[in-house]
């Protein structure tokens, strides 16, 4: 572009200093909530007031601070599940579906067996069967991707409706196992008092919340120290590479499928030994699977990352969601529209990660001779 | 230059004069002066990297140069884009070809072009292009797809396009890359023939052999700077190379210094059919201690294919591979590589390394990696390796996609002969080569020959005859699939072995 003398120009950068890994995300929050302000401004709210009660609902205040963490823990799992499945290129975006399976898994586990254990193995059992029924949800994608090459994307997707249709036949369509059984209400039937963990306090924070950023952490560093570590980010880089160094890809990308769908179920499992307690279709609607993608590409598939994006996110939902009952109402859209440009502008900054932005005197061409 | 301008600018065709081009964090070119005589072949050599396609783009229009101009028959031109290069006469065959697969040649060839009737008529217009063809000697049918054309013929059809649209100045880049011996041949009687009609011809290469042929002047280039010019009669490849790179360079033959031993690698009457058809038909060779055999052939012969066979890629349909005197058919790459195969394959960075991993991470690739991946080793190893092969990067956890195409390949052969050891003893290695400056080769043929010397039985296969000549014990020449021609490295006849790739023998 030529503006008077001055050309401005986007040059690409040779290696991006490490700052602007930081610098890019922070700025975009910035630019997100500018634009999310000017939204504000148009409806007639006043931006900084609403951001303050934003921040306070969402993030300060001790309520809301829980409220967040405990939201954000099955975002965490999902967000995992994404980064996890997305690092190899494999991508799942069924983790909506296998949190739904997961939670119907861990429901009949918390009804069936639960009775029968003692609390400290009751809750381990109802979180592993709850994690091992997402991975059943995504075995045939998973089957059909690694014999057949078929596209993981649209298998995983389909099932997602599947999933939610499932849940709502066992609850609103049928008096079946799910369904609780004391009250013509449509409504999960509660799991054993031994299934559930107690929140802490009187807050909505469960002690899943540990399990999951322990589960990042530990994620972090196997994926990183770790031989199938190694063999999932050669097969990533160059499958070819992968082939020639005698990798089995039917192995890996089973194994990164499954284990992906497990993290998601995990979402859903963690739902039942904590708030919920049963199946509840009410909690589907607001798509922590579909968001789990979208923490995952902004936390660029680090896994520790997605943990603070999840806090982020979830903090937002909290605190948009409590604008609507303060005096001068805010529509919870505008906790979606912020998401929405945190997103656009994240991937916006991409562009001045890998480029700088040159601006020169344009020059007249000489004839030396 | 002045000494060569017999009474004025005007002399000269097409000039450059102090042309400057800057990419990000590179000078590509650096204040290059360049003169074109009419009908005179005038080489631009230079190492990859040195600023050849660069200050080409910038003669035929496509760059515009930050600094410099441009000069035709002595006046400056400021081009602004390759048609405003045409319409000054000059044309320029790209490295990379810019057809459209699914037009004919004809089409191709008229393609944006701006003074064509209204109403096309396929024949007259396929005719023309004939004629045009066969004046300068490049046998084309019109009517063929380009879709079905191999590379040698799409070069054609990009020369007979830029000379339809009425270049009198053609700049070639790397015109040979892609041609088998006889095919550079035609594509060097077209060149004269077009000297003949008064055009002027700039030829741009990286390979040392072939330009002292056909140049009447050689220009060389390093690191965006112009070294030396040279005269046809002047030139040497000695010299050449050494303005090319900087250094003294040494590229003379290198042939066992020992006496080879037992046989470590054994093909006995090997075939391949896929898809119904014979890739690789009845071929037995053997490979011992201490040699080195050389495979020659023109690309798309069968050499990927015996490659991946041996390397237990893909399984051949008839006869026996023996490592060791072990039977290792079909038994899958991880095993082969047990049994003492190491193996360099072609394409270094998508299938030998992994390019967006360290160097230290591509060094554990082959290894036992147990549970828990011992990067501590490796770091100790790299580092090593670093210094002794004077692989030239930040450090060794760089990805292997940002080094240099000879420093990608160091790191490739150091991880195939030294840190493999005694325990792979066989080395299979593709065009090691292909597309490297002419320091990395000299480097990469001293790592062969160092491998060889301790022992190990070498498998060389190479599109790069002038590779296999200067290394090989033993050379054979893969012509369809099948051995044509058979010959110990010190008696070859090179007239013989170009013949028999050509399948003529
Ligand atoms: N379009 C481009 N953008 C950025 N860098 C470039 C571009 N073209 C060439 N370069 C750089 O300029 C230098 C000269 O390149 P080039 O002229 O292609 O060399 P050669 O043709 O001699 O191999 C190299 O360092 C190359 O990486
Ligand atoms: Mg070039």
């Amino acid at each position: 572009m030529i503006i008077g003398n001055f050309r401005i120009e986007l040059e690409p950068r040779l290696s991006s200093p490490k700052w602007l890994y930081l610098a890019v995300p922070a700025g975009s929050l910035v630019f997100a909530f500018i634009v999310g302000g000017i939204f504000l401004a148009l409806t007639g709210h006043s931006p900084i007031g609403t951001y303050g009660s934003l921040i306070s609902h969402g993030y300060t205040s001790s309520k809301g601070i829980t409220n967040t963490l405990g939201l954000a823990t099955p975002l965490i799992c999902t967000g995992l599940a994404a980064a996890f499945a997305f690092r190899m290129n494999l991508f799942n975006i069924g983790e909506e579906g296998q949190m739904y399976l997961g939670m119907i898994g861990s429901a009949w586990a918390g009804i069936a067996l639960a009775g029968h254990l003692p609390h400290v193995l009751a809750v381990p059992t109802v979180l592993i069967i709850g994690a091992a029924t997402g991975a059943f949800w995504v075995l045939l994608p998973a089957i059909l991707r690694a014999k057949l090459g078929t596209s993981e994307i649209v298998s995983t997707l389909l099932l997602n409706y599947v999933a939610l249709n499932l849940v709502n036949y066992f609850i609103y369509g049928s008096r079946g196992f799910f369904r609780d059984p004391t009250t013509s209400f449509p409504q999960g039937r509660g799991v054993e008092e031994t299934a559930r963990f107690h929140s802490f306090g009187t807050s909505n924070t469960y002690p899943t919340v540990i399990i999951a950023v322990l589960l990042a952490v530990a994620l972090y560093w196997f994926m990183k120290r770790s031989n199938f570590g190694y063999e999932t980010s050669v097969f990533a880089d160059s499958p070819n590479t992968a082939r020639y160094a005698g990798m089995n890809a039917t192995k890996l990308t089973l194994s990164v499928l499954l284990f992906s769908g497990a993290l998601a179920g995990l979402a859903g499992a963690m739902y039942v030994v904590g708030p919920a307690g049963k199946v509840d279709p009410g909690l589907l609607q607001i798509g922590l699977g579909y968001a789990g993608i979208v923490v995952a590409a902004l936390a660029r598939y680090n896994f520790v990352a997605v943990v603070l994006t999840a806090i982020l996110f979830a903090g937002l939902r909290v605190g948009g969601a409590s604008l609507q009952i303060s005096s001068n109402p805010v529509p919870i859209a505008i906790a979606v529209v912020l998401q929405g440009s945190v997103l656009l502008f994240a991937l916006g900054g991409e562009i001045f990660r890998r480029n700088r932005l040159r601006i020169r005197r344009v020059q007249q061409v000489s004839v030396a001779s | 230059m002045g000494s060569h301008r017999l009474g004025g600018a005007t002399l000269f065709a097409l000039s450059a004069r102090q042309v400057t081009k800057r990419f990000p964090g590179v000078l590509a070119n650096d204040r290059v002066d360049f003169d074109l005589l009419p009908g005179e072949v005038h080489t631009l050599l230079g190492e990859n990297g040195a600023g050849k396609s660069t200050l080409a783009s910038v003669l035929c229009g496509l760059y515009k140069p930050d600094e410099g101009a441009v000069l035709r028959n002595g006046t400056q031109v400021r081009l602004t884009s390759p048609r405003h290069g045409l319409q000054n006469g000059i044309a320029m065959v790209h490295q990379h070809f810019r057809l459209v697969d699914r037009f004919t040649i004809a089409e191709n060839v008229v393609l944006g072009h701006r003074n064509l009737p209204f109403r096309l008529r396929a024949n007259d217009l396929e005719d023309q292009v004939a004629q045009v063809a066969e004046r300068f000697g490049l046998p084309l049918d019109p009517r063929v797809t380009v879709g079905e054309l191999s590379a040698g013929q799409r070069q054609r059809v990009e020369i007979v396009k830029a000379l339809y649209q009425g270049a009198e100045i053609l700049l070639l880049d790397e015109p040979t890359a892609l041609l088998a011996p006889p095919e550079v041949e035609k594509l060097f009687e077209t060149v004269r023939a077009m000297t003949q009609a008064g055009k002027s011809v700039v030829f741009v290469s990286h390979k040392l052999g072939e330009v002292v042929d056909i140049s009447d002047r050689v220009t060389v280039m390093r690191d965006g700077r112009v070294t030396g010019s040279v005269a046809r009669g002047e030139a040497d490849t000695r010299k050449l190379a050494e303005l090319m790179v900087g250094r003294d360079i040494d590229l003379s033959p290198r042939r066992s210094r020992v006496a080879a031993q037992e046989t470590l690698l054994q093909l006995d009457k090997v075939g391949l059919t896929k898809d119904g058809i014979e890739r690789i038909a009845n071929i037995s060779l053997s490979v011992r201690a201490g040699e080195i055999v050389g495979i020659a052939g023109v690309s798309g012969n069968g050499q990927r294919e015996l490659a991946e066979i041996v390397a237990g890629l893909q399984a051949p349909t008839s006869g026996e591979i023996l490592i060791n005197g072990a039977r290792v058919n079909g038994i899958g790459t991880r095993k082969v590589r047990e049994a003492g195969l190491a193996y360099v394959p072609e394409d270094r960075l998508g299938t030998g390394l992994a390019p967006s991993l360290s160097i230290v991470d591509n060094l554990v690739l082959t290894r036992d990696r147990g549970f828990l991946v011992d990067r501590k080793s490796a770091l100790v190893e790299a580092e090593a390796f670093i210094k002794q092969l004077e692989i030239k990067t930040p450090h060794a956890h760089t990805a292997t996609r940002k080094l240099s195409g000879g420093n990608s390949q160091k790191v490739l052969l150091a991880r195939e002969i030294f840190a493999a050891g005694d325990n792979s003893r066989v080395l299979v290695v593709c065009s090691p080569t292909r597309g490297l400056d002419v320091g990395a080769v000299e480097a990469v043929h001293k790592l062969l020959d160092e491998a060889r010397s301790s022992g190990k039985a070498v498998l060389l296969i190479s599109e790069d005859l002038d590779e296999v000549l200067t290394l090989a014990d033993k050379v054979l020449v893969l012509y369809r699939g099948s051995v044509v021609h058979e010959v110990a490295g010190h008696e070859v006849d090179v007239e013989a072995v170009g013949l028999a790739m050509a399948g003529l023998s």
